[in-house]
Order: C-alpha cells, then sequence, then structure tokens
C-alpha cells in the first residue's frame, strides 16, 4: 500500500514549525505510528511536516531534578541511558518492551507520547511516574499533566497546533522501585494488557495499566492501598477493579500483581 | 522394492548437503517477482469489494484513469477441478466480478498507471454501484453446497448399534491465511509480433499457470510462455492460478502494455485463498477391548464464495483419511463443502490432512477419556500394522511403521501431566498417515560440452532447495560431483511439461523422474563412450540427451507427534514445552532439508493452535487484513522440537521415497490440541487455544 | 545518500518510501518488501548502522545519510560470520526473510555479541519467517555470536 499524495516540509527549528501545525496536517517523528497509517491511507494528511530536523528537542537532562525527555529522543536512546536506568528505572523496563529494537531505533518518546495507542507501553509508564508534558504552539506553551493527557485511543490533549516539546518527569524518591509487566500474543504483537508500578518509601505508589480500556488508566484506591502498606495482591486487584472484560480484568490483576512485587522487592 | 543398490550408500545421497542456493540469497541475488522491474510496463492496482456481499449495478470511470472491467475482457471463469467419486458445482471464479460479488476484497475491476502509487490514487477514483446484500457467513447454515462427497463401507449401522460403547465429538477449524512472506504478483507482456505472451508469476510451478492462462483467455498452450522467478514461499497458496493472474494477463492483451501487479500484504491477507476451515462430528463405535469397530463422520467445509481450481481437493483428502492410522474397516464418511461470502478456501500447507488428524486423533483421545484407557494404549490395540493397507475409503496404504513411530514419539517427548497452584500441564500425541506424490512427473537430463549434465525439471522450488536434493541425487546417480550438475526449474519453455510443486510430492514424483532421465542418459553416454571420462564424451557428444516421466500411484507418509504443554492458571497463557515430530517420510536424500521442512511446518501447526485465525466480523469484513489482525509466531516462541525420521521404504518409487513437506502442519495441532485437553482434565476447546478461552476452561 | 558506500541520488515525491528508493531508485533490489506496516522486518536496512524498517521511512528522510544494505553484508565479497553461519544452520529456505534478519542481527551481535539465546530469541522476534520454523536461524545467530566473540 502506498501513502496517498501529500506536501512535505523540513522545518530546522521549533519556531520555524509551530506556524506549520494546524488540523491538515501531520507531524512525523520517528514515523513507526505514523507511517502505517500513511502506508494503509488510513491517515491522509494535506501536509506531513517532518520534525526529524529539530535536533533541539533531541535531549536527555537528569541534573538532579527531574528528568526531562526532549520530544525527538529515541527510544533506543532512553534505553541506553545509565542516569534512566538508575534514577527512573521504570521508563527503562518499558522502553525496552516497545515494539521491537528496529521500531525503537527511530522511534520517538514524543511519538509514542502523542500517538497514544491504548496498549502503548510509555504513556502507562509515564503515567504511573507523574509525568507532565509540555507542549508549545504560536500562542504560547502549555502543561498538561498526564493524568490529564490521555483523553481517548490514539486521541490526547494536544491540539492540532500545538507541538510535543518536553516530557518531564519527577525525580524518584531514594530507595523507590519499579516493575512492568505486560502480555501479548506473540512477541511481535501489540501488547494485549500491562501494568507499571512505582513503589517507594514514605507511601510513594503509583500503578496503570494498559491494554485495560482507551487509556492508560491510574488507580488512586490501588496507589493509597499501597501506600498504606497493602500486599500485592490486595492492590493488584484494586487497580484493576474497573477493568470490563472477566478475562481482561483478571490478565491486569495478574500483570499488576507481577509488577508490583517487582517495585516491591 | 526399496531403494536400488547404491543410492542409500550413496555419497550425497542421504547426507545433510549444505544448499548450493544459499550463496545468491544470502548476498541479496534473488529476483523475485517485484524485484523484476520491465521497462515500459504499466502498474495495476485493483478496486476490491467493499462488501461481503452485493450486486454490481454499474461501474463508472472517470476520464483519464485507464481500467478494465470484466466488460473489457474476453475470459472464461477460472476453472474448477472436481473430486474424485464427489460433485462439484459450476461455481468458478471469475476473473473480475461481473454483476455480482461473493466476498470482501473481490477484484471488481484493474486500474494501470505509471506507478503503485498513482494506480493506487485512480483505483479510489473508480465508483462502483454496489448494491449490498446479507452475507451467509456460517458454512453450516449455508444453503448452498458447492461439493459433496460421501462414502459408505461394510455395516456401519450394525456396528454402532451393536457397540460395547459409542463416542461422539465435535471440533472446528478455523480459516487460515498463508502469509508467505513474498505476496503473489504477475508481469504479463504481449508480443504481438510473434503472438506471444509472457507472463512471470510467482508460483508454485510454471504448468498450472500456463493451463489454467491457455484456458482462460482461449489461446493455444504454445502461445504463452510462463516463467517463474525465484519465489518467496507459497505453502499452497501459489499453486491455482489466481484470478488478478488472469486479470493482468488479459489486459496485457487487450492493451498490448506490459503490466505488472506486485500485490501488497492487504491484499495478500484479504484477497489470497485461505486453508482450513472446516468442522466435524466424529462418532467412533468400540468393541468391550478398546477396539474401534466403525468411524463415522460429518464434516462441514466453509469454501468461500466461489470454487477456486482446487477448493474441493482439501476436503476430499479429509474426507479419504477418516480412518487414518487405525485398522478399520466400516466407515460412513460425508463432506459437505458449502458456499460463504468469504474468499475461497483452498490448498494450505497440508490440505485436508491436519484436518482429518485433528478430527480423528481429538476423537480418539475423547474416547481414552471415556473408555478408561491410556490414549497410547488405545492407539496400539487399533494401529494398523501390515501394508500395504487398502483402507475402507479407497485408498491403498504403501508402507510404513506407526507403531515404532509411536514408541519413539513417546520415547522422546518424556510424558508429563500435572500441576500446582500455579500452572497445569498435559501430554498429548497425534498420528497421521498423509498423501504424498501421485500423478507423473517429468525430467530431461543433457550432456553440456563442458562435461557437466544439465537436468530440467517439472518440479519447481520456492524455498525447498530442490536444487541441491535433485542435484544430490543426479551427482550419484553419474558418478560425478555437485558441481557437475545444473538444474533447472520454472520456465514453461525450459523444461519438459511436468504436474508441479505441492502435496508433498517433489522428492518422491520429481526426483524419481531425475533419477530415470539421469539413468537413460547415462546408458546413451554408455554406448559411445568406449571407455572414455564424460569430458572426453562431451566433446564429441555435447547434446546428448534423455527424457523420462515418472507416473506413481500416490505414496502414503505418517508420523506421530507428542507435545507436552503447560498453562498458565492466572492468565489461560499457553506454552508448548516439548514437541517431538517422528515422521516417516520413507528415504531421505538430505536430512538437513528435510529437518528444515519438518521444523518450519510445525510452526505453522503452531501457529494454527496458538494464534492464528483468519476471522470475519458480522459484515462478512475480514479483522485479518494486516499483521495487526493476523498473529505469526516469532522465533522467541519457538519450542525446541525434536525431529526424527523413520525410513520405511515405499515401494512405488526408485528412491524409497515419500513426501515430508507437509508433515510438521499435519501433526502438531493434534498433538497439542490432545496436550491442552489432557492438561484440561478433557475440556475440549477448539483452536487456536487463546488464553482467554484456556483460563474460562480452567474456570 | 550513500549505500553501501557509493553514492546514489534520483527525484522523488514526498511520499516515495524509502524501501522503494533503494529497491527501485538505486536498484538495489537484496532489500525486500513484505508489508509496509513495520512488522515483517524483510526491509529492515542500517541507517547510520542502526537497524530501521525501510518501509517506515520516507525516501526524502535518507537524504544525505548513509545506509547500508545485504548488498554491502559481505567485505570485499566475503560473507560475514552470519552469512556463513545461516547457510551452515540452514537457516533460510524461500530466502525472502533473510536480507532483512541479516541486517537486524548483525546489528544486534555487533552491539552485543556476549548476548545470551534469550535475548537473542527476543531481538529475533523484530524479523518473521514462514518457512524455517525459526530454530534454524537461532542456531545461526548463537555460532555467528560465538565466532564473532573468539574475534575472527
Amino acid at each position: 500500500m502506498k501513502p496517498a499524495p501529500f506536501d512535505y516540509r523540513a522545518p530546522a527549528s521549533v519556531e520555524e514549525t509551530l506556524p506549520l501545525l494546524e488540523l491538515d496536517t501531520a507531524v512525523l517523528a520517528g514515523g513507526q505510528s505514523l507511517v502505517p497509517l500513511l502506508n494503509l491511507r488510513l491517515a491522509r494528511p494535506e501536509v506531513v511536516v517532518d520534525i526529524n530536523g529539530l535536533a533541539e528537542l533531541d535531549y536527555l537532562r537528569a541534573d538532579g531534578g527531574p528528568l526531562r525527555i526532549g520530544a525527538m529522543t529515541r527510544q533506543v536512546t532512553l534505553e541506553r541511558s545509565e542516569p534512566v536506568r538508575r534514577g527512573w528505572p521504570l521508563l527503562h523496563k518499558a522502553v525496552r518492551l516497545v515494539g521491537h529494537r528496529q521500531i525503537r531505533s527511530r522511534g520517538t518518546v514524543g511519538g509514542s507520547v502523542a500517538h497514544a495507542d491504548p496498549a502503548a507501553e510509555l504513556p502507562a509508564a509515564l503515567l504511573a511516574l507523574d509525568a507532565t508534558l509540555h507542549m508549545r504552539s504560536t500562542g504560547g506553551a502549555r502543561r498538561v499533566a498526564a493524568s490529564e493527557f490521555f483523553l481517548g485511543p490514539l486521541y490526547t490533549a494536544r491540539e492540532p497546533d500545538e507541538l510535543l516539546v518536553e516530557i518531564e518527569v519527577p525525580g524518584q524518591p531514594d530507595g523507590a522501585g519499579a516493575g512492568f509487566a505486560e502480555y501479548a500474543r506473540t512477541h511481535g504483537d501489540f501488547a494485549t494488557a500491562g501494568a507499571a508500578a512505582v513503589v517507594g518509601p514514605g507511601g510513594h505508589a503509583g500503578i496503570a495499566l494498559f491494554g485495560a480500556g482507551p487509556v492508560p488508566v491510574r488507580s488512586e484506591a490501588a496507589d493509597q492501598a499501597l501506600a498504606s502498606g497493602a500486599g500485592a495482591r490486595e492492590a493488584a486487584e484494586l487497580a484493576a477493579r474497573e477493568v470490563e472484560g472477566e478475562h481482561r480484568r483478571a490478565l491486569c490483576t495478574e500483570l499488576a500483581r507481577r509488577a508490583i512485587e517487582e517495585a516491591m522487592a | 522394492m526399496g531403494t536400488e543398490a547404491g543410492l542409500s550408500a550413496g555419497r550425497l545421497v542421504g547426507r545433510p548437503v549444505r544448499r548450493r542456493e544459499d550463496d545468491r540469497i544470502l548476498r541479496g541475488g534473488t529476483r523475485y517477482l517485484d524485484d523484476i522491474d520491465l521497462p515500459g510496463a504499466a502498474h495495476v492496482a485493483f478496486v476490491r469489494s467493499p462488501f461481503a456481499h452485493a450486486r454490481i449495478g454499474g461501474i463508472e470511470v472517470p476520464d483519464g484513469i485507464a481500467a478494465i472491467t470484466a466488460a473489457d475482457l474476453d475470459v472464461s471463469d477460472l476453472p474448477v477441478q472436481g473430486i474424485e467419486g464427489g460433485e462439484v458445482s459450476a461455481d468458478g471464479h471469475p476473473v473480475l466480478a461481473g454483476d455480482e460479488v461473493r466476498y470482501a476484497g473481490q477484484p471488481v475491476a484493474m486500474v494501470l498507471a505509471e506507478s503503485r502509487a498513482l494506480a493506487e490514487d485512480a483505483a479510489e477514483l473508480v465508483e462502483v454501484d454496489y448494491e449490498p446484500l446479507d452475507p451467509v457467513l456460517d458454512a453450516r447454515r449455508s444453503d448452498v453446497t458447492m461439493s459433496r462427497w460421501h462414502r459408505v463401507s461394510g455395516d456401519v449401522e450394525g456396528a454402532f448399534e451393536s457397540a460395547a460403547h459409542v463416542v461422539r465429538a465435535s471440533h472446528s477449524l478455523p480459516r487460515l491465511a498463508p502469509v508467505p512472506m513474498e505476496p503473489r504478483g504477475a508481469i504479463a507482456s504481449f508480443d504481438a509480433a510473434e503472438d506471444l505472451l509472457t507472463v512471470w508469476v510467482s508460483a508454485q510451478d510454471s504448468h498450472r499457470q500456463l493451463a489454467g492462462l491457455a484456458r482462460v483467455l482461449g489461446r493455444p498452450e504454445d502461445s504463452i510462455h510462463v516463467i517463474v522467478p525465484d519465489v518467496g514461499g507459497a505453502f499452497g497458496s501459489k499453486g491455482a492460478p489466481a484470478p488478478e493472474t488472469m486479470a493482468v494477463a488479459a489486459a496485457a492483451l487487450a492493451t498490448g502494455r506490459p503490466l505488472k501487479w506486485a500485490e501488497d500484504r492487504e491484499e495478500n491477507f484479504v484477497a489470497s485463498y485461505q486453508g482450513r476451515g472446516m468442522e466435524a462430528e466424529v462418532e467412533l463405535a468400540f468393541d468391550g477391548d478398546g477396539r474401534i469397530l466403525a468411524v463415522r463422520a460429518r464434516i462441514w467445509a466453509d469454501l468461500g464464495g466461489y470454487l477456486m481450481p482446487t477448493t474441493a481437493i482439501p476436503t476430499h483428502t479429509t474426507a479419504m483419511l477418516m480412518c487414518g492410522v487405525y485398522d478399520v474397516q466400516t466407515a460412513d464418511v460425508q463432506v459437505h463443502g458449502r458456499r460463504t461470502n468469504k474468499v475461497p478456501t483452498g490448498p494450505y500447507r497440508g490440505a485436508g490432512r491436519p484436518e482429518a488428524a485433528y478430527f480423528l486423533e481429538c476423537t480418539v483421545d475423547v474416547a481414552a477419556r471415556e473408555l478408561g484407557i491410556d490414549p497410547l494404549e488405545l492407539r496400539r490395540r487399533n494401529l494398523i500394522r501390515e501394508l500395504p493397507y487398502k483402507t475402507a475409503l479407497g485408498w491403498t496404504y504403501d508402507s510404513g511403521d506407526y507403531a515404532r513411530c509411536l514408541d519413539l514419539a513417546e520415547e522422546l517427548v518424556r510424558p508429563e501431566r500435572g500441576g500446582d497452584a500455579e500452572r497445569v500441564v498435559g501430554t498429548g500425541f497425534g498420528m497421521y498417515v498423509e498423501r504424498a506424490g501421485g500423478q507423473f512427473e517429468t525430467a530431461e537430463a543433457e550432456l553440456l560440452r563442458d562435461g557437466r549434465v544439465l537436468v530440467r525439471s517439472g518440479s519447481s522450488p520456492h524455498g525447498q532447495g530442490h536444487d541441491t536434493t535433485f542435484a544430490q541425487l543426479a551427482a550419484d546417480r553419474l558418478g560425478v560431483t555437485l558441481e557437475d550438475v545444473e538444474l533447472r526449474f520454472g520456465d514453461s519453455k525450459e523444461v519438459p511439461r511436468g504436474v508441479g510443486t505441492f502435496a508433498s510430492r517433489s522428492v518422491a514424483m520429481g526426483g524419481s523422474a531425475v533419477i530415470q532421465a539421469v539413468d537413460a542418459l547415462k546408458e546413451k553416454i554408455e554406448a559411445v563412450a568406449a571407455g572414455r571420462g564424460l569430458r572426453e564424451v562431451a566433446a564429441r557428444h555435447a547434446g546428448l540427451r534423455a527424457a523420462a516421466r515418472f507416473e506413481s500411484d500416490l505414496v502414503f507418509s505418517s508420523g506421530a507427534y507428542g507435545a507436552v504443554v503447560e498453562i498458565e492458571r492466572s492468565t489461560g497463557r499457553l506454552t508448548v514445552l516439548r514437541l517431538v515430530a517422528v515422521d516417516d517420510a520413507g528415504t531421505i536424500v538430505n536430512p538437513l532439508l528435510a529437518e528444515g521442512q519438518v521444523i518450519g511446518g510445525t510452526a505453522q501447526g503452531l501457529g494454527q493452535c496458538l494464534v492464528e485465525e483468519a476471522a470475519y466480523d458480522d459484515e462478512g469484513n475480514p479483522t485479518f487484513a494486516s499483521f495487526v489482525g493476523y498473529s505469526l509466531l516469532t522465533a522467541a516462541e519457538m519450542p525446541g522440537v525434536i525431529a526424527e525420521f523413520v525410513e520405511t521404504a515405499s515401494p512405488l518409487n526408485p528412491l524409497g521415497a515419500k513426501g515430508i513437506g507437509e508433515a510438521g502442519a499435519i501433526g502438531t495441532p493434534a498433538a497439542v490440541a490432545n496436550a491442552v485437553a489432557d492438561a484440561l482434565g478433557g475440556a475440549g476447546v477448539d483452536p487456536p487455544f487463546t488464553a482467554e478461552k484456556l483460563w474460562r476452561a480452567l474456570g | 545518500m550513500e549505500i553501501n558506500g557509493r553514492p546514489y541520488e534520483g527525484d522523488v515525491e514526498p511520499r516515495t518510501l524509502l524501501s522503494d528508493f533503494i529497491r527501485h531508485g538505486a536498484g538495489l533490489t537484496g532489500t525486500k518488501v513484505g508489508c509496509e506496516q513495520g512488522v515483517c522486518g524483510a526491509c529492515t536496512v542500517q541507517l547510520d548502522g542502526e537497524p530501521v524498517r525501510s518501509c517506515l521511512m520516507l525516501a526524502i528522510q535518507a537524504n544525505g545519510r548513509s545506509l547500508r544494505t545485504v548488498e554491502g553484508l559481505a567485505a570485499d565479497g566475503e560473507l560475514h560470520p552470519l552469512q556463513r553461519a545461516f547457510h551452515e544452520a540452514h537457516a533460510l529456505q524461500c530466502g525472502f526473510c533473510t536480507p532483512g534478519f541479516l541486517m537486524s542481527m548483525e546489528a544486534v551481535l555487533r552491539a552485543d555479541p556476549d548476548a545470551g539465546e534469550a535475548e537473542l530469541r527476543e531481538a529475533l522476534a523484530g524479523n518473521l519467517c514462514r518457512c524455517t520454523g525459526y530454530l534454524g536461524i537461532v542456531e545461526a545467530v548463537q555460532h555467528a555470536a560465538r565466532e564473532m566473540r573468539e574475534g575472527s
């Protein structure tokens, strides 16, 4: 299948990019989600804005506070980063499971977030980590918490004229553990469901499920249970309580339990 | 007679010779259909029906778009092959749809443009006036039968009435997509001056393409030249000529322009004929000692909207094998092939044999549980022990040692069952007998000036390694090295007219023809050699040649597969811990390649069990139009497989060979299904054995 | 762009996929196309040494970049240890998926020659094969890894 015709722009800076963004434009970052849609003619933008030239968005900064991930950071870069592995192990565990090596060579962190596939690993991990998404448009800058960013399958709070520029992840408390578990029919498939968990001292807890519904889900009840000393099984059951479908709920419960246990270990 | 003197002790035959084909492949030097660019060729895209069933009111083509519809072509529908002892209807597949479409994805019109992308753009602008009709999607409820076969042998009623036990079981095998890594394609070019139509096609052989083209286009066969380039897998799906191939050829004739159609993956999923899609109700009558008195089976096959040339064949094969490896002479088997509004089904690796093995072997295990007899013991009480054996259903099994295969499978799989709070483990076996070979095959051998021998074969490889295997046979016969033998395949003007590659026939039939041609050439060489070597003889007698046509009845491979599986209680996830394949394909010419065929087949059998299902939604839309909707196993899912060969030589060909190409796909599903049922304590589940199904079955 | 050390150029539409440019623009048909969805891996090439799906890149995105395809794997005509290992282990049948596997795994082994079987199988999951059933491929990759570790 070949894409329908489109115009192509390759801006060299964020400033050059912003005026180009509107309803009929598609932003081309890693291309691992967009190009399949173009090839199937399921996406038919008039203009494709290729932001691979925006080197200014390719960075990982961990200066002792939050982790700042430039939207154009390749997934493989996140995977290979030592500071990320040490300071935000949940991200490391999540990104290693994204697609395949060849996908991660090109796919970007920002792209995965903006695409918002309900079965994607990174949105769930970022939700569990209380990340904040930073966007810019010709009208200014905006920040949205991860908990308010994912609105539906492939649908986020990003307006068509906004560019996701940075993902900010708060620093994790010392001694916080991370766990990640997913289930897929085969290693080539998208995940059917999965769970991301952080558990730390002082009641720090965050459990997010993906593949459990139209958006990644964080359960306050589960977080609170964990924070007040509940076991992994109980917290997992709370986390998956609202999942529809008996088997899917059982699957999510089991994956959440594994992720929480890994985080507690 | 089994193997001739010198064959089994051959220098090359029986050895795991590495393939000569590999170097070119590894360096990127292959030329599959889409790698061929014919200068001046236009590119083709098809307008395909979005509806499962509809009448076509009219087709409007905007100005500036070059489109071809059925009205522009003077062609007949694709032919339909009959089944022995049965009936098929006259529902041949039209080249392009006339006033009706019967499946989503059916080609309705073709558009020509300077590039594939432009052709796809143009195809979107063609307006087809569809009047949607209600689709029929359930084969058992369809009231249109397109194929039928029924055979009764012995006093079946009496056997069931007097039986100590009657066991009944129902099974359902969903449709599968063959998914060769290379989709289909064809290039056609017409030379009006020579009145010669040349067609390159990704196909299993040139012969069936040629015969089909001649018939559908209404042209004499010698006015058509078919060339089969490198082929990236087929598994049965590139055997019968595709309607699209016919359309491309006919359009090349009509327009005088060379045309290229390279199918994309979406088309391949949606429009390439599918495999399996059968349901069965099986009944076994037993005496008090667990001996099978009679087999009764009713099979319904979901054939799709039309009969492709070979659609009915798997149904016939399944029916003929419903007594399997068991000594039973009383049987009543009928199969009904029903029309549905889906893409047609046809031969797909195993082509009826996996279905028969599955339906029968799963029922045998149900019987074992109901009768309280160990499943292996129950089998042993009923195995055919003396061969050749004439079956109740008509075929004669030529050779085999079923008991030995079963013993070996049991020993190698190390049966295990049980479980704990977290997992449950089960073991299962599946035996099969399958028909291979048959009809005839051809070969020609020619002495070249440099002393090498050129062998032209009617067989046609698409990954099996014929170039190496046949060279081994010829080299041993001639007493030369592999390098001194050259093989030629796949070009209708270069190879003798033959039958082709399917039904695991290449070594038994193609290999035997090669041996006969080479032997005949050897005789001619010896007649003029007067003690001189090949090179000297060649200098004088280059061009010396001999032809062979080897004919044979069907040969019957057999085997026993064993599987140990584990089901995780919390998720229902199925893991195959061990898989053993014991196959009797007679003489094995190249054990390395034979094992490769078995492993490849088991991967497809496992795919059928674990993840594969070509399902349509309630409106008849395919849910499998991409890899998102249809899963294939990856390297990460493959268990270790122990493959062993038992070699009972067939008396029906000089090699003693049977067939190995499909065995893995035939034996695996039955063994895994029985292992799953064992783990579930008897609950019957149909494949694919998804986590959800198993989780529910475990309660 | 540069492919296997040689320059190639051409005029393309923005929508022309890199896989199509490599195959029909540059005439290097060793790279195959199996799905145009990024799943099967047959189109895998290396971009600055990293394995990528050429069907998921626009040709225009490779402008000025350096690519390696299967035709460039054998150095001075001599087969790479991975190619030799595939041949030895009968890790190919129809061969359609083979270039994609070679380009994927050469990159994986180069980055991590110590990868164990489980890691290798996971890495291999990014390429589909319908013929071999993978076991020969797993064997070939392990063998090549050993050879590359032992520094030949």
